[in-house]
C-alpha cells in the first residue's frame, strides 16, 4: 500500500472521529462512521449512534448510514447492492455482531475501524462475522471480508472514556471512585492476530511495521494521541459531510447523462 | 417457583422438551469450563464460625449472585483454621466497606482475601462437581441446574400455539402471493397486549431492501410506536424500554444480524419453528454454532425454543443459504 493511500485512510478515519466527537457533544454514544466510494474516494453516507434518542436499540451508526444509501435507491435493488459492494466503511469502533452481519450481507468492500468493541465486537473481538461461514451475502454468496483495526485507536478509546465518565456523573449511584477518574495514559495492547494475519497486516501497513504486529503495539503514526482532534468541537461537521455527499451525487448524475 | 412435581406442564428434563413440543435451545459449548467470579473469603478460628454463619444467612438474599451451590466453609490445609466464603465481590467491591461491615457485626478473623475465584453456577453434570470442587472451591450437588430453569419457565401453550398459527398462516399466504422470502415474525409485549406487531420479510418487495428481515422491521416498528406513545404522553401504553421482556415468535431461525438485534433489544424469549442449519445463529448446531442468545461474553440470556410439532407444516421451505 502506498503512502498516499495510507494517508487517505487516515484522513477518512479522522472525519469519522470528528463525527463521533460531535455525537458525544450532543449526548449520544460517541460512535460514528462514514461510507466512502472506493472508486472516487468520496464520502457517500455518514452515521452516528442514535440509540438514546430513537428509543431503538439497533439504531447504530452503521445502520444510520445504510438508511441514507437506501433512500437514494428506493426501488432499485440492483443499484443499491452494487453501490454497497463498492463502499469502504470507516467506523470509530469495531462493528457489533449485528452491524458486522449487516455489512457482510450487504457485501461491503472493506472496513476500517479505530478500536475494538470488547463487549459486542463482530469483526474479531468477540466473533469474526466478516470471516465466518454462516453469514452470507444477500445473494447467498459465501466470502471473506477484510476488516482492519487500529486507525486512531487511542482517540476512539478516549472518546468512549469521555462518554462513560460523563454518564457516571449523571447516574444517581456512581460506581467506585476508580471509574470516575479519566484515564488518559493507559491503553490496552492490540492483539493484531485476532483481527488479521501477518500477511494482510504487511499489505495494509507496510512490511517495515510488522514489528508492531508482533509486539501488539499501535502503529507509529497512532502512538501519541491527537488531542486536538478529540477535544475540538465540530458544529459544522454534518453540514460539511452533507456538502461532500451532494457533490458526489451531482457527479454521479452527470456521469449518467453522458 | 413451583416444585417440580406440582408443575402442570409435562417436562422431559433429559431432552429439554416441554409438552413434547418446545425444545429448549441452549448453548452446549464450554459447559465443562466454569465461569469464574471473585468472592470475599475469611480465614477464621473454628470457634468463631457461628457469628459468621449468621452473617452469611442474613446477607445471602441480597447478594446478586446466588452462591447456593458452594459449600461455604472448608478447612485450611493444616487443619487448624477454617476458610469461609462470605459473599461475592459483585455484592461489595470496596475492601474498607467489607471490613467495616465485619467490624459492625463483631466478626473475628485472621485474614481477609478477594483472591478466590469460584464457579458462578453449579456444573450441569454431577461428575464435574468433584472436579471443580478440587480445582476451585468445594461444591454441593442439587441436581442439574437446568432442571430448575426448565421448571421455572412460564409457558402458556395455548397462546403460543395461537401466535405460531398466525405467523404460519401468514407465511403461507405471503408465499402464495409471490414473496420469495416468506419469513414472518410477531412481537408481543406480555404486559401490554395493545402492542402486538406482526411483520413479514420485505427484501423481495419493491420498496424493500437487502436487510429488511422481519425481525429488524419489527424492532423498528416497536421503536416507532414507543416514540409515538412518548410524544403523546400516553402513560398506559408507554410501558417498556426498547423491547424489554417481549416475546418473539418467528417462522425461521434468525440469522446473526437478527439474533444479535434481539440481544440489543432485550427481548425475553424467541420461539422459532424452522431451523436454518446453515445460516441460523441460535441452535448450537446451526451455522457457526453461535447460540447468540446464550453467550457468556455477550452477557446475553434470552430464552429460545424451537417448536418440534408438525402443526405448522404449511410454512414454505427456504433455500438453506438464506439469512432469516
Ligand atoms: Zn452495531
Ligand atoms: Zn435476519
Amino acid at each position: 500500500m502506498t503512502w498516499e493511500t495510507i494517508m487517505t485512510h487516515k484522513e477518512h478515519m479522522a472525519t469519522a472521529v470528528k463525527l463521533a466527537k460531535y455525537a458525544l457533544d450532543k449526548g449520544e454514544t460517541p460512535v460514528a462512521c462514514i461510507f466512502v466510494d472506493k472508486i472516487t474516494n468520496q464520502i457517500v453516507a455518514y452515521g452516528m449512534n442514535d440509540t438514546n434518542n430513537s428509543l431503538n436499540g439497533i439504531a447504530h451508526a452503521e445502520f444510520m448510514a445504510i438508511e441514507q444509501i437506501k433512500l437514494r435507491f428506493s426501488n432499485d435493488h440492483k443499484g443499491f447492492a452494487e453501490f454497497c459492494s463498492n463502499c469502504i466503511v470507516y467506523v470509530t469502533v469495531e462493528p457489533c455482531i449485528m452491524c458486522a452481519s449487516a455489512l457482510k450481507q450487504l457485501r461491503i468492500h472493506k472496513i476500517y475501524y479505530g478500536c475494538g468493541n470488547d463487549r459486542f465486537g463482530g469483526n474479531g473481538t468477540v466473533l469474526s462475522i466478516n470471516n465466518n461461514m454462516s453469514t452470507l451475502g444477500y445473494d447467498g454468496s459465501i466470502f471473506q471480508q477484510k476488516s482492519i483495526p487500529g486507525l486512531y485507536r487511542r482517540e476512539a478509546i478516549m472518546l468512549l472514556r469521555y462518554f462513560y465518565v460523563k454518564e457516571n456523573k449523571r447516574s444517581p449511584n456512581p460506581r467506585a471512585k476508580l471509574d470516575r477518574n479519566l484515564d488518559t495514559k493507559n491503553f490496552p495492547n492490540i492483539n493484531w492476530s485476532q483481527y488479521m494475519d501477518r500477511k494482510l497486516f504487511g499489505q495494509e501497513f507496510g512490511l517495515n511495521n510488522l514489528r508492531n504486529y508482533d509486539s501488539m503495539t499501535d502503529l507509529e503514526d497512532y502512538k501519541s494521541i491527537d488531542w486536538d482532534l478529540i477535544d475540538s468541537h465540530y458544529d459544522s461537521i454534518v453540514r460539511d459531510i452533507k456538502k461532500e455527499i451532494k457533490q458526489f451525487k451531482q457527479k454521479e448524475n452527470k456521469k449518467l447523462k453522458i | 417457583m413451583v416444585k417440580k412435581i406440582h408443575n402442570p406442564l409435562k417436562i422431559d428434563y433429559k431432552n429439554c422438551i416441554i409438552e413434547d413440543k418446545l425444545l429448549q435451545v441452549k448453548n452446549f459449548e464450554n459447559n465443562d469450563i466454569p465461569d469464574l467470579i471473585p468472592v470475599w473469603t475469611l480465614q477464621i478460628n473454628p470457634r468463631d464460625s457461628k457469628k459468621i454463619i449468621e452473617l452469611i444467612r442474613s446477607l445471602q438474599d441480597k447478594d446478586p449472585i446466588s452462591l447456593q451451590h458452594l459449600k461455604r466453609i472448608q478447612k485450611t490445609k493444616d487443619n487448624k483454621f477454617l476458610c469461609v466464603v462470605i459473599f461475592s465481590k459483585e455484592y461489595m467491591e470496596d475492601k474498607d466497606q467489607v471490613i467495616t461491615l465485619l467490624q459492625k457485626n463483631d466478626i473475628k478473623y485472621n485474614s481477609i482475601s478477594d483472591n478466590v475465584l469460584v464457579p458462578r453456577f453449579a456444573p450441569m453434570i454431577k461428575e464435574l462437581v468433584h472436579q471443580w470442587g478440587k480445582k476451585y472451591w468445594p461444591l454441593t450437588w442439587n441436581g442439574n441446574p437446568n432442571d430448575q430453569i426448565l421448571n421455572d419457565y412460564v409457558i402458556n401453550m395455548d397462546s403460543i400455539k395461537n401466535m405460531l398459527q398466525k405467523i404460519a398462516n401468514l407465511s403461507e399466504r405471503e408465499y402464495t402471493n409471490g414473496n420469495k422470502f416468506p419469513i414472518v415474525t410477531a412481537f408481543v409485549d406480555p404486559i401490554n397486549n395493545n402492542v402486538k406487531i406482526v411483520t413479514t420479510d420485505k427484501r423481495s418487495c419493491k420498496d424493500g431492501f437487502a436487510l429488511d428481515h422481519s425481525i429488524m422491521l419489527a424492532i423498528k416498528k416497536v421503536s416507532t410506536l414507543q416514540k409515538m406513545f412518548k410524544e403523546n404522553k400516553d402513560p398506559i401504553n408507554m410501558t417498556s424500554y426498547l423491547c424489554l421482556n417481549y416475546d418473539v415468535y418467528t417462522t425461521h431461525e434468525p440469522c446473526s444480524m437478527c439474533a444479535m438485534a434481539l440481544v440489543h433489544s432485550r427481548v425475553k424469549r424467541c420461539i422459532f419453528i424452522k431451523p436454518m442449519s446453515m445460516t441460523g445463529a441460535l441452535r448450537s448446531d446451526s451455522g457457526d454454532g453461535y447460540s447468540l442468545h446464550d453467550t457468556k461474553v455477550l452477557n446475553s440470556k434470552y430464552e429460545v425454543f424451537q417448536w418440534l410439532g408438525d402443526e405448522y407444516a404449511n410454512i414454505p421451505e427456504l433455500d438453506p443459504n438464506v439469512c432469516c
